[in-house]
């Protein structure tokens, strides 16, 4: 068996954003629009304690991949259009999914509506491109700052004959490279990238090197070792959905 | 559950209702959509270019589909970064095919200037922007005041040679102005009066048992960001890592030991560091030498006999400690800067017992502010103390990237007599006043004093500007005082800006020229160091500008040249096609596009030509070079500079500092007056040998506490790309990632215990005022903030560049506030810089 997963070194993390930000543009996400994020991973900021004894830590999320994933339990299609593949990932297949989001209601990493962000706790790892709102409508304004002297959206897009305008192309059996409206998104570990011998875009941009990618059932896998290696912790375990992304040592060295 | 109705019919069918509906077409969805993709990768090429997010000027490399950028990396050849990148050059995507980009050249039809005027911008050809941006020149010429324009640099690649010098001086104009003080010269200021080098440090993280980082946070700005991104992970393990900073930063909520100072007070605390470490006889003797019997005499505000001590590799360490460590105990220190004496002497012993491996970590935070400089030099003092000078896991200087320089000689011969003498005159910004020595490098008047050009402007003194043209620069923006800014570009007759978007500065210009970005699609190089290694890279077209756009520092003068020499004034061509010839075939340029190739060829070449091995990366030839896209240095050797080799007057670290006298007295000399004279012109207190030892001086203030009772500190956002990023969506949705901030928000930290006072709640919008102006936005009440300090990152608050950057970009609706509008107008004067931190701006704090 394969389960890949993710072991997240906090000593190592600073939480620059990088890893987010190179997701968003492998993968095209939208903007957050309409409650949804669209931000596949994320962070989480903690502030603990009172001047001058004040602790920070940054916590970055991202699906996590559960064994047990509470956002197929209720997938209503058949075949289920969230599953888990043979490497372990929990899967969106664009095609099945109708948009009923009881993924996103089910899934305990998840909310239906996000009002605010990481700074506040909040962040969604399923998000919805909503029903008829066009994927990516930053690049489908027509509005000129200035007219006939700067651009606009949907000119930057037509001239570069993309939408976005940076869109990364790709095929993959289960999703597209950009999700049409109606359609719940999440992490798929960047299967696509898997499949051609390549590590998620998030483990890769990641400058200090504190993600870890690997297959957990492999005993002499890096992500193995370094959880034989260090205590860990995974978020909400309490839910039991035996997530596969897992945090080791701590944000702050005086934590 | 949610379903769309022409969804409807799959989820049925799954819950078991199938009979009702045609059986084969249900047969066909029961067994899922047939698949018939396979994961495929799409081509693509990685191709070698630069990030100029920040001062780090990163090697990257940008993937190209289809002739788009599509996504970025660091490049594997950079042994800085090791092929990974900071969060800004993943946003720089959002730059490049930004909807407000300009896309062709425009002029205004308004002849009014002002915040909140409409230009009335209008597109017009290239051909029409030139010949009026000529004709102008021309008339500066032929009335014989070619210095009536002025050049206004911002950010730069190298080729800025081609616009910034070759372009003013061959016109005959000494006004070619550099942004250079906006950024921390006042830093420079400490390690120059120390160390004897104008420069910024690299620093040996991998070696370092003892990090003081000092007014930064070098793993969200400053300079070696995805190198220190990298490294900091390992160096809490081995090393001790201390932040000072009157915010939680990055860093200090990593590290061992936080030290919220007292803004502006970073001299005291230095001192009083620098006392423990002599006292208690922790400085490392093997840099800075020791009493001839090994008896300590550094005994708190005791004065010690000065030949008792044999110094090694510094100079007047007793002179210092008589004038000025003597003085500042422990305690005396903490009760100025607000950081505990217990943790003052906890740091210095950590600090000596890890000499000489420390790196002390200056940032601007120290010393930009009006009386930083001697903070800089009190800071910098510490890395000679402990011996981490030029030193294993200390700070070091760096190798040197071989490049070809401006050749300045043949330069001259195409100056007429109007540039010779007219390029003499005194410049716009006033350096070298008696109240604005810039005594950059040792030379009075020798640094740039870039926010001292509004009151030039403004003043008509040493003459009126009659026209600018400025390039890759928001000065109304990015200077603190911007109502100042405001008012002197509103009374300057001509302007013109190169720039990638209408920026608040080009509302003030009558001509916008639309100009390349600078990472994905302009030709040209930068020079760059971290981690042991010098590294010369790359910019490089990774794809084809989308609109009508020009580099700015290299096409610009060359087309204006093309537009001069029409109208008899040939100079400038004939200098730019025979300085910067073809070096492999020796031919002269017939376009801007070829021009700009050589230019680079010219400056690049001895990195690839193969005719002498200088050291690093070997590379074969030009295109070997292009599709590297960068040359690293070999690594840089420690203790270069030791054994006397140090470029100050006594050629040892100076703690007394015999080259900051003899730049002083030189400045004094030059306007008949003592040097007392010249510290109360420049805003600082001490009198006498003071002037000439780093030392703690009280921090100014602007504004009477009583109305703005709270400091403000301004900080670099990780994710500000300088000031250019701030039109990304991107940007606002990750702006949590500096600590304590909001995403899409502009948010005032404050701490809880103040927002009480105030009455005011977390997220409440607020006003915050100064005596420099008013901004509005959001309060972030958190206790990563000192009390009765408050912070705000800049970047937001723009009322023009683009529909996100600002609310109402029609009405001059700006979204967040502008920091440089909270700051009000003020220079460090020594070293020609903005002041901007330090708290120097007080402000007051109302709720909406």
């Amino acid at each position: 068996m394969t389960q890949y997963s993710m072991i997240i070194d906090l000593q190592k993390c600073v939480g620059c954003g990088a890893c987010a930000l190179a997701c968003k543009a492998e993968n095209n996400t939208e903007l957050r629009n309409n409650g949804q994020t669209h931000n596949w991973a994320d962070f989480v900021h903690i502030t603990t304690g009172t001047f001058p004894n004040t602790k920070y830590q940054t916590l970055p999320v991202l699906c996590n991949h559960c064994s047990d994933p509470a956002c197929a339990k209720n997938c209503p299609t058949e075949p289920k259009a969230i599953f888990k593949t043979a490497d372990g990932i929990t899967m969106v297949n664009n095609e099945r999914c109708v948009g009923c989001r009881s993924c996103q209601d089910d899934c305990p990493y998840s909310m239906e509506e996000v009002l605010k962000d990481g700074a506040y706790g909040e962040y969604s790892v399923i998000s919805y491109n909503s029903d008829n709102i066009p994927v990516h409508g930053f690049y489908r304004d027509g509005k000129e700052l200035i007219p006939g002297c700067t651009s606009s959206g949907i000119d930057t897009a037509r001239v570069l004959r993309a939408t976005p305008p940076h869109r990364t192309k790709y095929d993959h059996p289960d999703y597209e490279d950009v999700r049409e409206e109606s359609v719940v998104e999440k992490c798929t570990f960047c299967d696509h990238r898997l499949k051609n011998g390549e590590l998620p875009a998030c483990v890769e941009a990641c400058p200090s090197g504190a993600r870890v990618f690997g297959d957990i059932d492999h005993k002499n896998s890096e992500v193995s070792k370094l959880l034989e290696k260090h205590k860990s912790f995974v978020l909400m375990p309490e839910k039991g959905t035996k997530p596969n992304v897992f945090y080791v040592r701590d944000y702050s060295v005086t934590a | 559950m949610k379903v769309r109705r022409r969804d409807f019919f799959k989820v049925t069918f799954a819950a078991g209702a199938a009979a009702a509906i045609n059986g084969t077409s249900m047969n066909a969805l029961a067994a899922g959509t047939p698949i018939t993709k396979k994961s495929r990768a799409f081509g693509g090429e990685w191709m070698a270019s630069t990030c100029q997010g920040c001062t780090t000027w990163c090697p990257v490399e940008i993937f190209v589909q289809d002739g788009r950028a599509v996504k970025v990396r660091g490049n594997p050849y950079s042994k800085q970064n090791d092929g990974k990148v900071c969060p800004r050059a993943h946003m720089a995507l959002q730059q490049v095919y930004d909807p407000d980009r300009l896309k062709v050249p425009m002029k205004r039809t308004n002849p009014l200037k002002g915040r909140g005027v409409d230009p009335k911008f209008i597109p017009i050809s290239w051909d029409e922007a030139l010949n009026t941006i000529a004709d102008e020149m021309m008339a500066l010429r032929d009335s014989g005041e070619p210095e009536k324009l002025a050049l206004l640099r911002g950010r730069y690649s190298y080729m800025r040679d081609v616009i910034y010098d070759v372009l003013p001086k061959v016109f005959g104009s000494p006004n070619n102005i550099s942004h250079s003080s906006m950024c921390a010269e006042a830093e420079k200021f400490g390690v120059f009066y120390t160390e004897g080098k104008w420069e910024y440090r690299d620093y040996d993280l991998d070696n370092t048992k003892y990090l003081l980082v000092w007014g930064c946070d070098p793993v969200s700005s400053n300079r070696m960001v995805p190198a220190t991104i990298q490294r900091l992970g390992d160096v809490l393990d081995k090393a001790t890592v201390a932040v000072v900073d009157p915010k939680l930063n990055n860093t200090a909520a990593k590290g061992h030991e936080w030290l919220p100072v007292l803004p502006g007070t970073d001299g005291a605390l230095a001192l009083g560091v620098a006392h423990v470490l002599l006292t208690e006889g922790l400085w490392y003797k093997g840099f800075v030498g020791d009493f001839k019997d090994g008896k300590n005499r550094f005994v708190s505000g005791v004065k010690v006999d000065e030949s008792l001590f044999d110094e090694k590799e510094s100079y007047g360490l007793v002179k210092w400690w008589n004038l000025a460590v003597k003085d500042m105990p422990a305690g005396k220190a903490a009760e100025l800067s607000g950081v505990p004496a217990e943790q003052i002497e906890r740091v210095a012993r950590g600090l000596g017992k890890a000499a000489p491996n420390v790196c002390v970590w200056m940032g601007p935070g120290c010393s930009m502010h009006p009386r930083g400089a001697y903070s800089s030099m009190a800071v910098h003092a510490l890395a000679g103390l402990t011996g981490g000078v030029d030193n294993v896991g200390g700070s070091l200087q760096s190798s040197s990237i071989p490049v070809n320089k401006l050749d300045k000689k043949l330069m001259k011969t195409f100056q007429d007599e109007v540039a010779l003498k007219h390029t003499k005159f005194k410049k716009i910004d006033q350096r070298g006043y008696l109240n604005l020595p810039a005594i950059s490098k040792g030379k009075s008047g020798g640094g740039v004093s870039t926010n001292n050009v509004a009151n030039g402007l403004l003043n008509k003194d040493p003459y009126e500007i009659k026209m600018i043209i400025g390039y890759m620069n928001n000065p109304v923006f990015a200077n603190n005082g911007t109502e100042r800014w405001e008012k002197a570009l509103s009374a300057v007759p001509f302007t013109v800006h190169l720039s990638t978007h209408a920026s608040e500065f080009s509302q003030f210009a009558d001509i916008v020229l639309p100009c390349t970005t600078s990472m994905f699609e302009k030709l040209g190089y930068t020079k760059t160091k971290a981690n042991r290694y010098a590294t010369c890279t790359l910019l490089q077209p990774v794809v084809e500008p989308y609109w009508d756009v020009i580099d700015d520092e290299t096409e610009f003068p060359f087309l204006i040249s093309e537009k001069l020499k029409d109208r008899g004034f040939s100079n400038l061509y004939n200098a730019l096609t025979t300085m910067y010839k073809d070096p492999e075939s020796g031919r002269k340029a017939k376009n801007s596009k070829e021009f700009t190739e050589y230019a680079l060829k010219y400056y690049t070449a001895p990195l690839w030509d193969g005719k002498k091995d200088v050291g690093g990366d070997k590379i074969n030839g030009w295109q070997d070079m292009l599709k590297r896209g960068m040359w690293n240095s070999d690594p840089y050797q420690y203790k270069k500079q030791w054994g006397g080799k140090f470029k100050t007057v006594s050629h040892k670290f100076e703690f007394y500092s015999k080259t900051l006298k003899k730049a002083l007295e030189g400045h004094a000399e030059k306007h008949h007056v003592d040097v007392d004279r010249v510290m109360e012109e420049s805003n600082y207190t001490v009198r006498g040998e003071m002037a000439f030892v780093p030392h703690f001086e009280p921090p100014l203030r602007s504004g009477d506490m009583k109305e703005f009772p709270y400091m403000f500190i301004d900080y670099k956002s990780r994710l500000n790309r300088e000031g250019r990023s701030q039109n990304s969506p991107w940007y606002y949705e990750f702006k949590h990632v500096d600590p304590g901030d909001v995403g899409w928000h502009d948010a005032l930290k404050i701490n809880p215990a103040d927002g009480k006072t105030l009455g005011i709640d977390d997220g409440d919008p607020i006003r915050v005022s100064s005596i420099g102006g008013s901004v509005e936005c959001t309060a972030r009440l958190w206790e990563g903030i000192r009390p009765g300090t408050v912070a705000k990152s800049f970047g937001q608050g723009h009322w023009a560049y683009g529909k996100t950057a600002s609310i109402d970009y029609n009405k001059a609706q700006a979204r967040g506030g502008n920091n440089n509008t909270l700051i009000p107008w003020e220079l460090e004067r020594l070293s020609g810089s903005n002041a901007r931190n330090g708290g120097h701006a007080l402000v007051k704090i109302e709720k909406i």
